[in-house]
């Protein structure tokens, strides 16, 4: 899958959920939806970072954090977080047929990190559930 | 030079840093891959998103930890982080791209430190299929962007090409050293600069 040649309706169905994660939980200020190779999918964030900068560290990130996790032996990674003086980022990959997406969430200090948690489970797994069933279908050329 | 050190294989996506790295690297090397999503750029499968990781001790028992940098330039953010306190480079160009003088160009600068200060090797590769540009014209562009430094034809799916790469390296950096050194410096061109953190 290119994102270069990602229909128009996969891209407002990741859109939706990235505006749901946003608004449903206080204290989030972004949220971003990119590919494992670090390409911005969907975004919403309100201060003034690039979307396609985070995009691309999140791709960077979570892979690093997988590639500790491996090097470790710790097992499978689940996701990884970087806990800031200002705010915190949650990044982990989205669980579908094919390891293609990432998300990340960025949200104020004070914002709580169970929560967060949770709530990021659960837009990953929307956008699992859309791909899947996109990548279900027959897929035009590329 | 003794201890360990550490190098840098910068280039475009695809250029064979991965396939360098894996050549010559003593140890299972470190790999961050990620389903390639733009095979408009390149057709591989999968592209580096972070870091490769490799280590080869040479003959003199001095370590060298081989860092590979994801080349396309939305990963710009990561070149400094794996540059830093970085001896050398190594700059890989695939001669089959659109642009390689232009994606030498891009690299030269990202790592203008390194390379002005003589401590960086162009390494190009699939220059049987693809002659052009030849080795006098990466010479002459380095030229106009204020740079010498040795440019070698390589395939780096050969794990002599990629030694002799580094043997060329290190000797590059040795002399630079020496000269620095005989001009009343330091002996360490490269971390005089701010540009690269020791």
């Amino acid at each position: 899958m290119s994102t270069r040649v990602m229909p128009q309706e996969l891209v407002a169905a990741f859109d939706d959920e990235i505006r749901r994660l946003h608004a449903r939980v206080a204290g989030v200020i972004g949220c971003v939806l990119a590919t494992t190779d670090g390409r911005r999918v969907s975004a919403v964030v309100d201060n003034e970072a690039d979307p396609q900068r985070v995009a691309a560290m999140v791709g960077s990130i979570v892979a690093l954090g997988e590639t500790i996790g491996r090097e470790v032996m710790i097992g499978r990674t689940q996701f990884v977080a970087v806990s800031a003086v200002g705010g915190m980022v949650l990044l982990q990959r989205v669980p579908a047929r094919r390891d293609l997406l990432v998300v990340g969430t960025l949200a104020r200090r004070n914002t709580n990190l169970g929560i967060l948690l949770h709530e990021t489970g659960i837009a990953a797994e929307a956008a699992g559930r859309i791909l899947d069933e996109w990548l279900g279908r027959d897929q035009p050329p590329a | 030079m003794n201890g360990e050190l550490k190098l840098l294989f910068a280039g475009a996506m695809g250029a064979g840093k991965t396939t360098a790295i894996r050549a010559i690297s003593e140890i299972p090397p470190i790999s961050t891959e990620a389903s390639n999503s733009d095979h408009a750029e390149c057709p591989k499968d999968e592209t580096t998103v972070a870091m490769d990781y490799g280590e080869i001790t040479l003959a003199t028992g001095e370590k060298l930890r081989l860092y590979g940098a994801p080349g396309q330039p939305r990963f710009q953010f990561m070149w400094p982080i794996l540059a830093a306190g970085a001896l050398g480079a190594v700059v890989l160009i695939d001669n089959s791209r659109p642009d390689p003088l232009g994606d030498l160009e891009l690299y030269v600068d990202a790592f203008r430190a390194l390379a002005e200060a003589g401590a960086a090797v162009v390494g190009v590769g699939r220059m049987d299929s693809f002659p052009q540009p030849t080795l006098e014209a990466y010479v002459e562009r380095l030229a106009t962007l204020d740079v010498v430094v040795p440019v070698m034809p390589a395939d780096v799916r050969r794990r002599d090409d990629v030694l002799g790469i580094l043997e060329t390296l290190l000797l590059q950096i040795e002399a630079t050293w020496a000269y620095d050194e005989a001009m009343g410096g330091t002996g360490d061109p490269v971390h005089q600069s701010s540009r690269v953190a020791p």
